[in-house]
């Protein structure tokens, strides 16, 4: 199994890189979206903004070829982080935006008076019985993040956190589409356990 | 949400070293070897700071942030004389979670709202550093210590939030490696003003220091330095002691 991490110069995919060659899995960084037909599966990471995010995979033409792989050839992706958010219909973060549409619904700013935001930091998980989290030691990952996604179909949602009066979407699969909200290549064990029950589907 | 205990690294070439007030510095290891060590003891981050850099008109040595990024697995902010969004890509190329700016963010107030716009305000710490005067009040200072600066301090960290930083860290260089405690009153001082996370920084020495800062004031996490490096704690046992006072504190 071959797994291709976009590079689509956006932030630290170093980490996600180095967390799945822990377990010795084939991982490289995909440079260019004609590569990406080559993998079995395929990573999409990224911090930073959505919009900027869009503009660049847009700019190197990974848009298209992303839309071809995990629609029409229907290969598992994960989405981390921004990369999860940007399986939405639409994001309000650097003005309204839209996402590739892959899983239906809006990804708006964390707004909740009883908090502060960005939601920094490691938080418990409430996970709904999925594969994704078999075997988790304390359901605690990594968050940083000031958008959060709400999904339209609530079937969608495998975990959430409990941020303030805020439920926040921690994690999101549909089909071959799997997504997190969280930082699983920053969460120590659980996170690679996490990444690794991706991977064994 | 859990409080953060946040080992902190000051990097002098390639050597990881812990002083006193910021001066009088000893060798405290290496930076990969330690950062190691304390993932696996469940630390919650590292915050790595160069503290010659921005003195020396350098950055950080993104070698040392690399090496960790490929080694641990927990989150790493990275600092030390990045005084441009061209200064911090490079951290985050290196695989830095987040930028911590201290003295840039002083000289040049816009810096924080161009890095903040390119890279979201989650992945930019400001990082500020202050002495009590006579009067009581804080002073903010520059370049490690070095240089007094006129800003007023919560002037400065309203700048700062209002530009977009995603999270504060203030230390108290009176408290710095001292043990004697965090300056509790500096931190619930800023407590009307922190919309976003603050991390407090300076004089952790005993158990009770930790449960204190989190119970009397509102700080999300600390930092530890000495304690660490050259006392017989460790991350397990600062944690279990939290759990039993209760202070949330995610198991390592």
């Amino acid at each position: 199994m071959k797994i291709g991490i976009v590079n689509y110069s956006l932030g630290n995919v170093g980490s996600v890189y180095s967390a799945f060659g822990f377990y010795g899995y084939d991982v490289f960084l995909v440079n260019r979206p004609e590569e990406l037909e080559k993998y079995d599966v395929i990573v999409l990471a990224g911090v930073g903004n959505f919009n900027t995010a869009v503009l660049k995979l847009k700019h190197l033409h990974f848009w298209e070829q992303l839309n071809y792989e995990v629609n029409v050839k229907k290969k598992p992706v994960l989405g981390i982080c921004l990369g999860m958010q940007l399986f939405a219909d639409i994001s309000y973060e650097g003005g309204e935006n839209k996402g590739f549409g892959w899983i239906g619904g809006k990804v708006v700013k964390i707004e909740d008076h009883s908090t502060k935001v960005p939601h920094m930091g490691w938080d418990e998980i409430k996970p709904f019985d999925d594969k994704l989290f078999k075997g988790m030691q304390n359901n605690s990952f990594y968050y940083m993040h000031s958008y959060h996604f709400v999904p339209e179909d609530k079937g969608v949602t495998k975990a959430v956190t409990r941020y303030g009066d805020l439920e926040i979407v921690a994690a999101i699969r549909k089909d071959n589409i799997v997504g997190v909200q969280f930082h699983p290549e920053k969460s120590q064990g659980d996170g690679l356990r996490l990444l690794r029950n991706f991977l064994e589907f | 949400m859990y409080k953060r205990i946040i080992p902190i690294f000051l990097i002098k070439g390639k050597r990881l070293v812990k002083g006193t007030q910021f001066e009088n510095l000893v060798d405290v290891g290496d930076p990969l070897s330690q950062a190691m060590i304390y993932d696996a003891q469940g630390a919650d981050e590292i915050i790595v700071v160069d503290i010659d850099a921005s003195r020396e008109g350098r950055m950080i040595n993104t070698g040392i942030i690399n090496e960790m990024i490929n080694r641990c697995r927990l989150p790493i902010s990275a600092g030390g004389g990045i005084k441009s969004v061209k200064d911090a890509l490079k951290c985050f190329e290196a695989g830095a979670d987040k930028i911590v700016v201290n003295t840039s963010a002083l000289l040049n107030p816009f810096l924080i709202k161009e890095m903040a716009d390119e890279f979201g305000s989650q992945s930019v710490v400001v990082s500020v550093d202050v002495r009590k005067n006579s009067a009581g009040d804080y002073d903010i200072y520059a370049f490690s210590g070095k240089k007094k600066m006129g800003q007023d301090l919560k002037d400065h960290i309203s700048m700062a939030i209002g530009q977009g930083a995603g999270e504060i860290i203030v230390t108290s260089i009176d408290r710095e490696g001292t043990l004697s405690g965090f300056d509790r009153e500096l931190y619930r001082r800023l407590e009307d003003i922190t919309k976003v996370p603050i991390i407090a920084s300076g004089g952790a020495g005993c158990y009770d220091d930790l449960v204190k800062i989190f119970t009397e004031t509102n700080c999300d996490a600390c930092a530890v330095g000495k304690m660490l490096f050259l006392r017989d704690y460790d991350i397990v046992k600062f944690k279990s002691y939290l759990k039993g006072k209760k202070i949330p504190v995610r198991d390592a």
